[in-house]
């Protein structure tokens, strides 16, 4: 274990567990108006006619009318409206914001309201493609011309909801010449950007404060820009601090949770039943708007062929709209769907052809130098093997394989090999983020973190001082990293894409060489770094072809269930994982990074249940979408081996999303392995179980 | 203007009962969940309130003459603790809620909630749980089958309470309590199911079988379990077809968003087929021992 990767205390323990920090919901204001939204109970139609009830004193309604600028949030597909205008396309829309300073008062006029829909027909199928990709390696047609026989497989995903401890919520701050938006995020200027817009407002005129943020998972990417700007039109239009925080049901209904999933692949089995080609087509439901959709198709195709070199490979990748809550950023993007679907594939092609699951996965493991998928280069040395070894040793894999193997056990073990891409797909970072990190010595001695990195539980605060700290050869006390605040910090892009540490922490540790040299006791000196993408970098960004990474994160996992005959119910019994993030630069944080991870990789794949009826989420509470307890939770073994990458900050890779993509295969295969019967969907519950014994 | 009343003793309860009819609230874990509104506003209760927790009157298990009674205000964390609760009982409060709800939540309240995925209620069901209902005029005993008349509503007047609850202490051959919830804690169960059986000299002298989550109310039904009666128990394995068709058409589960209607019959005709197998090889078991 490096230097660096020993733990130290958390930097917002202390303000946490004393109940010190202040949350969004903890934030008062003197004049603060509450909002409530007034949401669409159609899933398609048009708006006929709204009927207002005669408002109190002190009492308003906000609608796309009071937009100065143009009524739609900035994403990267502009088609979200910030309210509903003359069509609603989900159920539970936002229309307006009714606001006052009575909580009970606004209730009462949110039910005055009554608003006159025309139906319209909705659609909750794969039908309308409103993003289409695809790319091609090798000679895909000629490897299926020569194969003996081809190989199918069809596998779907189902919702996952982030369930972060802390719902959404923004307040907005009024003042003459700014509006400031205080909020639970996990990127600031996305915020302010979007806010900008909708207010027609210059850069001066918008500024952006994270609070203490209690989780995100990725849920507080893009979504707190809408609600962010229905505060700000809000406040600018009363001239008021308003706040907008949802309670959880409001907030489980209506906001992004993860997109669901088709993948279909056929495999081309050549004459020495090898895997000469597959073939791949990936549906994502993006509910009623576009968003990010279509940046988490790419990540899933990009993944299709999982951690194995295959030669020919035919992608392609359809975003469908559909009349339900719009899905968005998940820890993960795109990679979960994906990597269910091609490990239990591997797993379902070796059985269909008798090969032992694991022997035939490492035959065409990928090796140091091999070309991606996108036909890039995997450039820095894999060391999967040894991982795949390390974890066979600790899970005691091979006798239990056997062992379980007889009939009317009703045990399993299953083992997921994955990776995921650092940062942001393809030249993201270079064309569209233009990271900027600056960092500032006091006269004192101290040094300010300037970057618009959050920290939401996730340990940046720490990690990131930790690298500032280790290169000056400061204290971490010396370092002082402040919630980020658009008026103080430059653009250092999203706190997303487990790019916060390597790009970031990158750039922080370059700042910090720049600011050694440069230092003068009792003097306040800048330095700055701005983002250069690695010059062996090339990706087309239409044709996906390329590079679509500068580093990868790789991963095993093994889990091990026991399933009960009686009721199909599964008991986790071990989770062993190995993994190879670079180094670690905080061990614990990483190890709290993978426990949490992993958990949630695993519910998602046997546990978490969310069903759109109608247009209509079923789940509505914490009650009825389950998420796992401590109780369901078990000892976990986790092994980090090192393996320094030349361009992040003392080695470091990506850790963030990675410990989710293995769960769900791993527990997958275990049930599979359990019960006898081919797996194809998660989440694999007991219902879904009784129906294989039953059918399959 | 809602009115709330904190009753010193149980007698000043009753008197506030018959004068103003309030609706009662114990520990509140359902009530205040079902009442919560925006954050920030109290819960919405459209009527008067009397609070009973602090009535200590109420706060009380005691065993004897074959009977356990277990005081109104007893929290699901007592019993938990307590020796003279049924191990059985003890297995279905142990898998309900967290441990935070356990600690103010009631076995009174669970009555009275009436829901019929109630996770005592079966339990409740298979010990002939009797119910006492305190009002100023007098107090009556009703069996918990006749409180419990369908999901949310009880056989309980505007002045009247709970007082306490009375269940048999009874020492079976065998009991098995099972529930199948989407998790290990904190679960609404998908199905809950009770059983236990006596015999003597390798014959079936009790038999008693409740399921939860499957009907409006708990099902238990006396005239299938008579009919067991007299059953050699090296035999209960067999029967368990023919005890399965007997509940079969009692079973008739919904699907929500917690579980599907083919899933909750699945559970409950295995959980039949399991308590029988079970039941008749311990039992079996034990008798090798004790001759």
């Amino acid at each position: 274990m490096s230097g660096i990767s020993k733990s130290i205390p958390k930097q917002d323990t202390a303000e946490k567990t004393s109940g010190e920090a202040l949350y969004i919901g903890d934030i008062k204001v003197d004049g603060m108006l509450h909002a409530k939204t007034l949401r669409s109970t159609k899933t398609r139609a048009l708006i006929k006619e709204i009927k207002l009830p005669d408002l109190p004193e002190g009492y308003h309604i906000v609608d796309y009318r009071d937009i100065p600028g143009e009524n739609y949030v900035k994403i990267i597909f502009e088609d979200m409206p910030v309210f509903a205008e003359k069509t609603v396309n989900y159920y539970g829309e936002p229309i307006l914001l009714v606001i006052g300073s009575d909580k009970q008062q606004i209730l009462k006029l949110i039910d005055a309201i009554e608003v006159i829909y025309e139906p319209l027909e909705p659609r909750y199928k794969y039908t309308k493609s409103v993003v289409h990709y695809e790319y091609e390696k090798g000679n895909t047609d000629t490897a299926f011309a020569n194969a003996v026989r081809t190989i199918n497989g069809e596998y779907k995903t189902g919702y996952q909801e982030h369930i972060y401890l802390e719902p959404q919520g923004v307040i907005s701050l009024y003042d003459e010449n700014k509006i400031t938006i205080l909020g639970s995020m996990q990127c600031p200027y996305y915020i302010k950007n979007a806010v900008m817009q909708v207010l027609n407002a210059d850069e001066d005129g918008v500024r952006v404060q994270q609070a203490t943020t209690g989780g995100a998972f990725g849920g507080k990417e893009e979504f707190p820009s809408l609600i962010a700007c229905q505060a700000a039109v809000a406040s600018a239009k009363l001239k008021k601090p308003v706040s907008l925080i949802y309670d959880r049901m409001e907030d489980i209904e209506t906001t992004t949770k993860r997109h669901p999933s088709l993948i279909k692949f056929t495999a081309a089995i050549g004459p020495d039943f090898t895997v000469d080609g597959i073939r791949a087509h990936v549906s994502l439901d993006s509910g009623a708007y576009i968003g990010l959709s279509g940046v988490v198709l790419q990540r899933a195709m990009i993944a299709a062929s999982g951690v194995y070199t295959i030669k020919n490979l035919s992608v392609s990748g359809d975003v469908y709209e559909t009349n339900s809550v719009p899905n968005g950023a998940f820890r993960g993007f795109g990679a979960p769907q994906m990597f269910f679907a091609v490990e239990m594939f591997m797993e379902h092609i070796a059985k269909e052809l008798k090969y032992s699951p694991l022997e035939f996965k490492l035959n065409y493991l990928a090796k140091t130098g091999d070309a991606t998928s996108t036909g890039g280069q995997f450039r820095n040395p894999i060391i999967m093997r040894d991982m795949v070894h390390k974890a066979w040793e600790i899970s005691d894999y091979r006798r239990k394989t056997t062992e379980f193997s007889q009939l009317g056990v009703y045990k399993g073990i299953g083992m997921s090999l994955f990776l995921h891409g650092c940062g942001f797909t393809g030249s993201g970072e270079q064309k569209h983020i233009k990271a900027v990190v600056r960092l500032r010595k006091n006269k004192d001695d101290t040094v300010t973190i300037l970057a618009s990195s959050t920290d939401m539980g996730q340990g940046a605060a720490t990690t990131l001082r930790k690298i500032a700290a280790g290169i000056l050869e400061l204290s971490v006390e010396q370092i002082i990293y402040n919630k980020p605040d658009t008026d103080h910090v430059p653009d250092s892009g999203p706190t997303v894409a487990s790019r916060t540490i390597m790009i970031v922490g990158g750039l922080i540790a370059r700042a910090a060489v720049d600011l050694k040299e440069k230092w003068k006791p009792g003097e306040e000196i800048i330095v700055e770094q701005r983002y250069k993408q690695p010059e062996f970098i090339k990706w087309d960004e239409d044709k996906l072809r390329g590079d679509a990474y500068p580093a990868y994160s790789w991963g095993v996992v093994v889990s091990e269930v026991e399933v009960n005959p009686v009721t199909w119910t599964v008991e986790l019994k071990g989770l062993w994982s190995v993994y190879d993030i670079g180094i670690a630069i905080d061990e614990r944080i990483v190890i709290g990074q993978i426990e949490g991870g992993l958990l949630q990789g695993i519910s998602y794949g046997m546990m978490e249940v969310m069903e759109c009826k109608e247009g209509i989420i079923q789940q509505r509470n914490v009650t009825d979408y389950i998420i796992p307890t401590a109780a369901d939770s078990i000892n976990m073994h986790t092994v980090l081996m090192d393996n320094s990458y030349p361009l992040g900050p003392y080695g470091a890779k990506g850790a963030g999303e990675l410990p989710l993509v293995g769960g769900a295969p791993a527990v997958a295969m275990a049930i599979e392995n359990a019960i006898g019967k081919k797996v194809t969907r998660i989440p694999v519950t007991p219902e879904y179980i009784m129906e294989l014994m039953k059918n399959g | 203007m809602v009115k709330s009343y904190f009753p010193k003793t149980y007698r000043q309860a009753l008197e506030i009962l018959a004068k103003s009819n309030p609706a009662i609230i114990a520990g509140g874990t359902d009530l205040m969940v079902k009442k919560r509104r925006w954050s920030g506003l109290s819960p919405g209760f459209s009527e008067d309130m009397i609070f009973i927790s602090q009535l200590r009157e109420l706060d009380y298990i005691r065993r004897e003459n074959g009977k356990i009674y277990i005081g109104a205000n007893v929290t699901l964390e007592k019993l938990l603790h307590d020796k003279d609760i049924p191990e059985i009982l003890k297995k279905a409060v142990a898998s309900m809620a967290s441990p935070g709800v356990r600690h103010t939540a009631t076995l009174a309240g669970n009555i009275a909630n009436a829901s019929p995925a109630g996770d005592t209620l079966p339990v409740l069901y298979i010990l002939n749980a009797r119910i006492v209902i305190g009002s100023l005029e007098r107090e009556n005993v009703i069996q918990i089958e006749d409180f419990i008349l369908g999901p949310g509503s009880i056989d309980l007047r505007r002045s009247e309470i709970i007082k306490e609850i009375i269940i048999d202490d009874t020492d079976f051959d065998f009991m098995m309590y099972e529930k199948v919830g989407g998790r290990k804690s904190d679960a609404i169960s998908k199905v809950s199911f009770a059983a236990a059986v006596s015999s003597v000299f390798d014959m079936v002298t009790d038999m008693r079988i409740a399921i939860g989550a499957v009907a409006p109310t708990v099902v238990r039904i006396r005239e299938f379990e008579l009919q067991l009666i007299d059953t050699p128990v090296n035999e209960m394995a067999q029967i368990s077809g023919l005890v399965k068709d007997l509940y079969k058409p009692l079973i008739k589960p919904i699907s929500d968003q917690r579980s599907t209607a083919d899933y909750r019959k699945m559970c409950v005709l295995n959980f039949i087929e399991e308590f029988l197998n079970k039941a008749g090889k311990r039992i079996g078991k034990e008798k090798d021992i004790d001759w």
